[in-house]
């Protein structure tokens, strides 16, 4: 006899994200798997949480759902308290960890990166792990591709092992524009979707800024 | 870490570039995480062939000890140098003897075949199943940074010059998201022109 | 029982001589004369097929062997010796080469693995030298075209041109004066064939001659076309009418 096994292998492809000085963006593939099934090949995993954030928790799916719904009551529950003040990204970050450490010995098998704008303007990524220890970084991927994404963001956004031709000192980190924050989201899904057979379809992509929120899609290979 | 492909760590990627091809590895070797040497090369050359061998280090010295046997016997009665493409089914059939009781080995072969002047890489699963690539080729405990590192970083016919800044930022920024991958990098760059440059690459020793 | 013949039963005479070798070279020089011409396209394997009588089937008969797509050998000697060794060389050029390198093996790696078995027979226990002499044609990318001899003793030559058996002494002779560097393959088979002529009591016809080139690839003799650089064999038997065709002409 077997026992029940409250997880399931049901996921998101991969999502990753980047911090901007005046901006954030979160981007996530929009294959929905379970094992090497393709359950769906139109499945957002982007969440708007309202208040100018957003969150992809990649895992199983099932809690990667119950975490946002836990996180909107949070959210609700903090308006009908303050007045309706917006709930700010670092505040939001601490109420994911209350929540994900709530459980901890039944955890949501989830991996969530939260983004939205800081309170001095800038472009905010937080990453969390299935308990709650989180931190703020300038990049993050999680899910299937997260092995393959990881370094290349490190290579890319943080300029690891790249030194400066001139000084050949360490390569100074300067902020990256938008555009090429982009440019380097979609060069890295397609990388990732060559090798990850989970990972696939098309490629989603929220961008955040002082003006709002532009939502973007980008064909990734479908096989 | 009951895996022994995964005990001692260590990772290698070959690339092709125009006229020219790179393989290059990591130095380290451990005993699960603690590392015990900075300098245990993972490539090995023969004649103009160049063969990466990663996974356990016993077998990685064995096997590349018995593939230069056979290798320079090869040369020896054929009085020829052995091509890059018959060094590969070598060393598959080699890995293929020992079906049922393998060496836990990742190898890769590079090269430039001296009558075409082809570039040519080739990795191998522990058994001996070949794949041909046109661009490269990763194996070790790092394999799937490198391939999100290569598959992002790499571009059809790079330059001598340009293949060498590839495949060290892509075996470099994979060896540090890997704990058991690192301490220092070699690369090889072969020439069409018989031109073989070999580098060290410092790198995090964490 | 076994034991008791385990030992060489080729032993040096008192004067340093191999005489069980030379026996066997007796065998050869005994045999039905073969010849092999080298061009620089090509090479021709030639020989006579003997028939003792007017009831044997011949078509069904061949002495001239393929030991890989490009590389085949011819006889002079005892037959069934001859058979022994091809299995060998076949089996050889398989197990101890192509399932190694995914390539066939070439010319002289070929013709080494053969002069070996046949020289171990000269030092074995319990067996007798090969009673054959071999002519080996092959092409292998490295060395191109190449033409050997191997004698019972295990010895190889290399050669341009040369002839075994019954008459190959007056044959190496004619070949002397008629081979040139600048010989195209279909001049090698006319050679061949008047070299022969020399020795063949009676009426020579495409059906008392064999004859095997190994010249161009033949890529009609693969079973399947449009496949890029896939090569058919180089070595091909000629057929009785191809070998007549080219008599009438003589």
């Amino acid at each position: 006899m077997s026992r029940f096994n409250p997880y399931g292998d049901s996921s998101g492809g991969s999502s990753l994200a980047i911090a901007g000085a005046d901006f954030a963006i979160l981007a996530g593939d929009t294959r929905h798997s379970t094992g090497f099934s393709i359950d769906s090949r139109d499945q957002s995993q982007i969440a708007d949480l309202g208040d100018g954030l957003f969150l992809t928790s990649n895992g199983f799916s099932a809690d990667a759902k119950q975490l946002v719904d836990d996180l909107r009551t949070q959210i609700k529950w903090y308006h009908h308290n303050n007045n309706d003040h917006k709930l700010s990204i670092s505040a939001a970050a601490r109420t994911t960890m209350m929540l994900l450490y709530g459980k901890r010995f039944f955890p949501y098998y989830v991996n969530p990166i939260m983004i939205g704008m800081a309170d001095d303007g800038t472009g905010a990524v937080y990453s969390f792990d299935p308990l709650g220890s989180y931190d703020r970084e300038p990049s993050r991927a999680a899910g299937h591709a997260s092995e393959l994404l990881m370094p290349f963001l490190d290579n890319q956004v943080t300029f690891a092992n790249q030194l400066d031709p001139q000084t050949g000192e360490p390569r100074k980190r300067l902020d990256l524009d938008l555009q090429t924050a982009v440019d380097l989201v979609k060069d890295a899904f397609t990388g990732a979707a060559e090798r990850q057979v989970q990972v696939g379809d098309t490629l989603e992509i929220v961008i955040l800024t002082k003006d709002g929120v532009d939502r973007q899609y980008y064909d990734l290979r479908r096989d | 870490m009951s895996n022994p492909s995964e005990i001692n760590g260590g990772s290698a990627v070959a690339m092709i570039g125009k006229d020219c091809v790179a393989i290059a590895c990591d130095l380290r070797l451990g005993l699960q995480s603690v590392t015990v040497s900075g300098d245990f090369e993972k490539i090995f050359q023969y004649g103009g062939n160049f063969v990466a061998f990663t996974g356990l280090a016993t077998d990685v010295q064995t096997v590349s000890t018995e593939l230069r046997q056979k290798h320079a016997l090869y040369e020896m009665v054929e009085e020829r140098s052995m091509e890059p493409n018959t060094a590969a089914h070598l060393v598959s059939s080699m890995l293929y003897s020992r079906r049922f009781a393998p060496w836990f080995v990742g190898p890769l072969v590079a090269g430039i075949n001296s009558t075409t002047g082809e570039p040519y890489v080739c990795s191998f699963d522990s058994i001996g199943s070949m794949d041909v690539s046109h661009d490269f080729v990763v194996t070790g405990t790092a394999t799937n940074q490198l391939y999100g590192m290569a598959e992002s970083l790499y571009e059809k016919d790079m330059s001598p010059e340009q293949l060498f800044e590839t495949i060290s930022q892509t075996l470099l920024c994979a060896a540090d998201r890997d704990a058991i991958t690192g301490s220092g990098g070699l690369v090889y760059v072969i020439e069409k022109n018989g031109k073989v440059t070999k580098k060290l690459l410092k790198s995090r020793q964490d | 029982m076994a034991d008791r013949y385990s030992f060489s039963l080729t032993t040096f005479s008192p004067n340093g001589k191999l005489i069980q070798i030379e026996y066997a070279l007796q065998a050869v020089n005994a045999g039905v004369t073969s010849v092999g011409i080298k061009a620089q396209n090509g090479v021709v394997l030639a020989t006579e097929k003997k028939v003792m009588s007017q009831l044997v089937d011949g078509d069904s008969l061949t002495k001239i062997s393929q030991i890989t797509p490009d590389v085949g050998m011819v006889y002079s000697g005892m037959g069934p010796d001859f058979r022994v060794l091809v299995d060998k060389a076949r089996k050889n050029a398989h197990s101890n080469y192509k399932m190694i390198y995914q390539e066939y093996p070439p010319t002289r790696v070929v013709v080494q693995d053969i002069a070996r078995t046949v020289q171990e027979a000269t030092q074995a226990g319990g067996v007798r030298p090969y009673g054959v002499s071999l002519l080996v044609a092959g092409y292998d990318d490295n060395h191109k075209f190449g033409l050997y001899q191997i004698d019972p003793s295990g010895s190889y030559y290399p050669w341009k041109a040369t002839a075994i058996g019954k008459g190959s002494s007056s044959a190496k002779t004619f070949l002397e004066k008629r081979w040139n560097e600048e010989l195209e393959l279909e001049d090698a088979i006319h050679i061949t064939l008047l070299t022969l002529k020399e020795s063949i009591e009676g009426e020579m016809t495409g059906d008392n001659v064999e004859i095997c080139v190994v010249g161009l690839p033949n890529d009609d003799m693969l079973g399947f076309e449009g496949v890029p650089n896939v090569q058919g064999p180089r070595f091909r038997t000629l057929s009785s009418q191809e070998i007549q065709d080219r008599l009438d002409s003589l």
